[in-house]
């Protein structure tokens, strides 16, 4: 038994949720999105994993993104924000997270 | 930025070669973007920013993967693509891989051999046994037993060389055929 491994997979299975959630409230960037995620030992994703995982979202539709100039002297920044097809890949993700959990309340209670 | 932060920026450019230029400038912007930020808020050095990136291949080859699947979807140009490139790469291992190989394989056994006949009529006619299963003859001409000998050194290594080239030219042929299906 190995809980590293099937905690990695239950990362790998929400990250996309995660990410779409926190975009879904205002527009993110790369750096922001990882800090973010680290709060979260369970959600803590490296740059090599969520980058990809960014342009492959917005491939797909379901982000759309924008460069801005900082203000503090930083190099311009990617801003991600979701999008109309993102909003309801996100509303039939939040189902099947409800779905998951009581699914998991009911086995639990037996 | 620090020169190592730019060679990494450069090896990532070298490994995302298989994506358009435009989309490539995208990319690296990006992880630019992303080391400076990690620079300035978090105050790593660039060996941190290096560790914590991670191995560049490793990191090209994440977007890499990615750009696959995207390519995932039906497209009758790109399946055309694939079907006249595995139709000419099949033809090429059926007719040209067996060649070149077995031709450049058959050249370095001959240069071994040839040589070998050359000293056994060399020692031969120097001990007086007669081999006249080993003959050096071009045409009318029959080499006599010294000269047999330089012969079939000069030839033994022309032969190797020819065995050489086809060799090589067996390799560049799948090299060639290896980078063309990356480019697919």
């Amino acid at each position: 038994m190995n809980i590293e491994d099937w905690k990695s997979q239950i990362k790998r299975g929400t990250l996309e949720f995660s990410i779409l959630l926190m975009i879904s409230k205002r527009s993110y960037y790369g750096y922001e999105i990882i800090s973010e995620l680290n709060k979260w030992q369970i959600l803590a994703a490296k740059e090599s994993t969520i980058y990809p995982l960014l342009r492959r979202l917005l491939k797909e539709g379901y982000l759309s993104s924008y460069w801005q100039e900082t203000t503090e002297g930083l190099p311009p920044r990617k801003y991600y924000s979701i999008t109309d097809t993102g909003r309801t890949y996100l509303d039939a993700m939040s189902v099947e997270w409800e779905n998951l959990l009581t699914a998991m309340d009911g086995l639990r209670d037996g | 930025m620090e020169t190592n932060l730019l060679n990494y920026l450069e090896k990532i450019d070298k490994y995302l070669k298989p994506i358009g230029a435009a989309e490539r400038a995208d990319i690296i912007n990006e992880i630019k973007s992303e080391m400076q930020e990690l620079e300035a808020k978090d105050k790593l050095s660039s060996e941190q920013i290096i560790e914590r990136l991670g191995n560049p291949k490793e990191l090209a080859g994440a977007y890499l993967g990615q750009s696959i699947t995207k390519n995932d979807s039906f497209n009758l140009r790109k399946l055309c693509t694939i079907i006249i490139f595995y139709s000419l790469a099949g033809l090429g291992s059926v007719f040209v891989l067996p060649f070149t190989s077995i031709v450049g394989v058959t050249f370095m056994i001959c240069g071994v051999i040839v040589p070998i006949c050359g000293a056994v009529k060399l020692l031969g006619a120097i001990v007086g046994i007669d081999t006249p299963y080993i003959m050096f003859q071009f045409g009318t001409y029959t080499a006599s037993p010294v000269m047999a000998f330089l012969l079939s050194i000069l030839f033994g290594i022309l032969f190797i060389l020819a065995g050489k080239f086809f060799w090589k030219l067996t390799i560049q042929y799948i090299q060639m055929i290896s980078s063309r299906k990356k480019k697919i």
